[in-house]
């Protein structure tokens, strides 16, 4: 009985221990950028703050958020989600709103945190955190002597005849396609909303992917893209930007990207309502999206900070990169050198449209 | 006296008869109530879940509760041209409510499965609401975005004003009710669902073909071969099954891509040149071989169970009266295997029509398959009830088959092992 009951004791206590209670979840898409949160922000917080910060990976989307809700037991805190799933998660009552002023701190020079973001979010309930890009890369060694240079010559089936990877959904495809036309980028939306734009977009990406010279190879995975060009299974494909990077600076890959016309889009973090320590969570994401907090990511990985000012402390301690030798400035997407031509993802257009044109698309994907 | 003794009585007086009907009850209780775990937990983890969908599927109460005067109102409402004010008016009021009670999001996402562009349109009049002056509604919330004006979205609103539909399962078919209550199909480059159906049953059904073809040799051989050889093929079977289908998926990507193993060792023996290498992979090739590698097992066991039983003396019994190998195989051995067959072209086939992880990933444009669709509305746009509806056509196909073959061989004629 005595050994029992110790042996009970010492389970509880293990158990107590491991499900840590206190400590806030964070949902977010795992990999190397998981890590760069984790090591870049994450930890620092978490020892200023005094509060366990734990790292889940999930792989975006609202429904396991929206089942633990429905089944009372939520276990998130925090979730890193797409600019389209912090509208929906915000209508459907899952996260809690923002006062960006209050829950944020401001930057270092007193700006207040609103004026520091870049641009301002899609929803209340969504607080930026990195900038990320949509560019297409290509195998340096085995594209030729002839690089590639714009969104064109991504179409360009006859100089560079070969497959190319594209995302497996219609989204950025299809902007891409008309900058490829020559649409400006403050068009693009407009275009997509009628229905002759819509038909000139898809009509672009079929015709490169029924090209007997091109074809399509269509990834879903952020890591694919490169392991595509590597494997020679496509001679460019687009992707984000990071991953390109972490093949090109991370690994010495051979892997050149191409940033004319690139998409920005944005990554955010929302606090889920009704979680299990939401007043630590506040204070979390507060610090995690600090000046200093997301300028420690970009330590790491290639994503630029949402914060304006995060980019003064990049600059002042360049080289920034974990390696101590590669400056990370230049590798953003929001660098000058990179920005000379590119769009803005509307999340706003595919909250709206994405069911829709989702049909066509996979329609066009059945019909090739 | 004669009655007396008829009956039998125990040693307490109390007719047997009764005595045993007594045990038996008893015995009738126990029994039940040892499998009644079983049967609670059927009914927690299989039964309900399946009722839960179904309703799901149907259960469109949310949105008529969140509009109630707008649906009142628009039963005198033909569905040809806009509305009148009435309309516009009850719809404002109820929108109004909404707003204050903070639940407008959520008919904004559901109107936006019913018509696309309806999330932006709602936000915007919550927005522009805040200034409206009292009377001439219409007009109002007209301005507030062109598509207020465009009559489909009120045809769409209006759709949604039963309480149960059954809208989700017509969707899953490419078709939908428009005003006139007529059933038709919806525009041409948007449909989808069919294709996929198709698609869906072609992959299962081909993979079953493929699965049977191989598994019966390899079955036959496991049952006839000598213990220490059929051992040593045993393992070779289970050991893929053993192993975590995403491995098996990703080693079938590293053999069969482009620069991959199966098209180096092709250029490297001269059958094909450099330069034009096949395509085996990111194409409906790559789903077939991949697929039918990991559900090889499920034919594979229930065969060879089945073949173990049967005498090797029928076969000699066959031949020493007169028939030849073929014949003997075809008129004794074969009949006797069906069992089998159809326990493993079923269990294959059950399984096929429900993959989605390993076509997404080998399959490239074609893999995707219906599982695939319901994934993502799970996921991504949260549409649970299409997700639903769609899971259970998926699953009355999957009985519709059971039926058929039910009526064709006969359920009874299987055997799992």
């Amino acid at each position: 009985m005595g050994k029992l009951s110790k042996l009970l004791l010492a389970l509880t206590f293990a158990f107590s221990i491991t499900s840590s209670a206190f400590a806030v979840v964070v949902a977010s898409w795992g990999g190397a950028y998981t890590e760069s949160q984790k090591l870049g922000y994450g930890d620092p917080s978490a020892k200023k703050l005094g509060i366990p910060i734990d790292w889940v990976d999930y792989s975006g989307g609202l429904s396991e958020v929206k089942a633990q809700k429905e089944a009372g037991a939520i276990t998130w805190d925090i979730m890193d989600v797409y600019a389209m799933d912090t509208i929906n998660g915000c209508d459907e009552g899952l996260f809690v709103e923002f006062n960006f002023d209050k829950d944020f701190p401001p930057a270092p020079d007193g700006t207040p945190a609103s004026q520091d973001f870049f641009t301002t979010m899609p929803s209340k309930c969504a607080v930026g955190n990195i900038l990320y890009s949509w560019t297409y890369g290509y195998h340096d060694e085995k594209i030729g002597s002839n690089k590639p240079k714009t969104i064109k010559d991504f179409f360009n089936t006859k100089k560079w005849p070969g497959k190319r990877g594209i995302y497996k959904t219609a989204m950025h495809n299809l902007e891409m396609a008309l900058a490829a036309e020559g649409v400006p980028s403050g068009k693009l939306y407009d275009i997509l909303e009628t229905d002759a734009g819509l038909e000139r977009a898809f009509n672009k990406i079929k015709e490169l992917c029924t090209d007997p010279k091109g074809g399509c190879v269509f990834w879903s995975a952020g890591a694919k893209p490169p392991d595509l060009l590597m494997q020679e299974e496509v001679v460019m494909s687009t992707g984000w930007n990071g991953r390109f990077f972490n093949a090109e600076i991370g690994e010495g890959a051979p892997i050149k990207q191409v940033w004319d016309a690139q998409g920005l889009d944005y990554q955010y973090m929302s606090v889920v309502k009704g979680g299990p320590n939401e007043a630590d969570a506040m204070k979390a994401i507060a610090e995690m999206t600090s000046t200093e907090g997301l300028a420690g990511s970009a330590k790491y990985i290639a994503y630029a900070p949402w914060r304006k000012s995060s980019l003064k402390i990049i600059e002042a301690g360049e080289p920034w990169y974990k390696d101590g030798k590669t400056n990370m400035l230049p590798q953003m997407p929001t660098a000058p050198d990179n920005t000379k031509n590119y769009f803005l993802v509307d999340p706003i257009f595919w909250a709206d449209n994405s069911t829709e044109i989702g049909e066509k698309w996979e329609a066009m994907k059945a019909g090739l | 006296m004669s009655n007396e003794t008829q009956r039998i009585l125990t040693t307490d007086g109390i007719p047997l008869e009764e005595s045993l009907k007594k045990v038996e009850r008893k015995n009738k209780i126990k029994a039940f109530l040892l499998v009644s775990p079983l049967l609670f937990f059927l009914i927690i983890a299989y039964v309900s879940p399946i009722l839960g969908m179904l309703f799901t599927s149907i259960d469109d109460r949310m949105v008529t509760n969140m509009l109630p005067k707008t649906f009142k109102v628009m039963k005198q409402w033909n569905g040809k041209d806009l509305p009148s004010e009435k309309v516009f008016e009850a719809f404002y009021q109820d929108f109004k409510i909404l707003v204050e009670e903070n639940r407008h999001g959520k008919l904004a996402t559901q109107m936006n499965y019913e018509k696309n562009g309806f999330k932006s349109i709602l936000k915007k009049l919550r927005r522009k609401m805040e200034k409206f002056e009292e009377g001439n509604y219409k007009e109002q919330i007209m301005s507030v975005h062109k598509r207020w004006a465009d009559v489909e979205y009120w045809r769409a609103l209006k759709r949604r004003s039963p309480s149960y539909t059954y809208s989700k399962y017509l969707k899953g078919v490419d078709m939908y009710e428009n005003e006139k209550s007529q059933i038709v199909q919806v525009p041409e480059d948007r449909r989808i669902y069919k294709i996929l159906w198709l698609r869906t049953l072609e992959i299962a059904f081909f993979v079953t073909l493929f699965c049977f073809l191989m598994a019966y040799p390899i079955a036959h051989l496991l049952a006839t071969l000598p213990m220490k050889y059929s051992n040593l093929l045993m393992i070779c079977v289970l050991l893929p099954f053993w192993t975590s289908l995403l491995v098996r998926t990703a080693s079938w990507m590293i053999l069969l891509q482009q620069q991959g193993i199966v098209n180096d060792f092709l250029v490297w023996i001269g059958i094909v040149a450099n330069d034009n290498r096949p395509v085996m992979m990111y194409n409906k090739i790559g789903t077939y071989v991949a697929m039918t590698q990991i559900l090889l097992p499920f034919m594979v066991l229930p065969l060879y169970s089945v073949m173990k039983t049967i005498s090797p003396s029928l076969m000699r019994a066959g031949k020493s009266l007169g028939g030849t190998p073929f014949i003997t195989f075809w008129k004794v051995y074969f009949p006797l295997t069906i069992p089998g067959i159809g326990a493993g072209c079923l269990l294959v086939f059950i399984l096929a029509i429900g993959y989605y992880i390993t076509p997404e990933l080998v399959g490239g444009a074609s893999g995707n398959l219906i599982s695939n669709q319901i994934a993502y509305h799970m996921k991504h746009t949260l549409d649970w009830s299409f997700a639903s509806a769609m899971g259970l056509m998926l699953l009355t196909g999957v009985l519709v088959i059971y039926w058929v073959y039910n009526k064709l061989v006969g359920i009874d004629n299987i055997k799992l092992g």
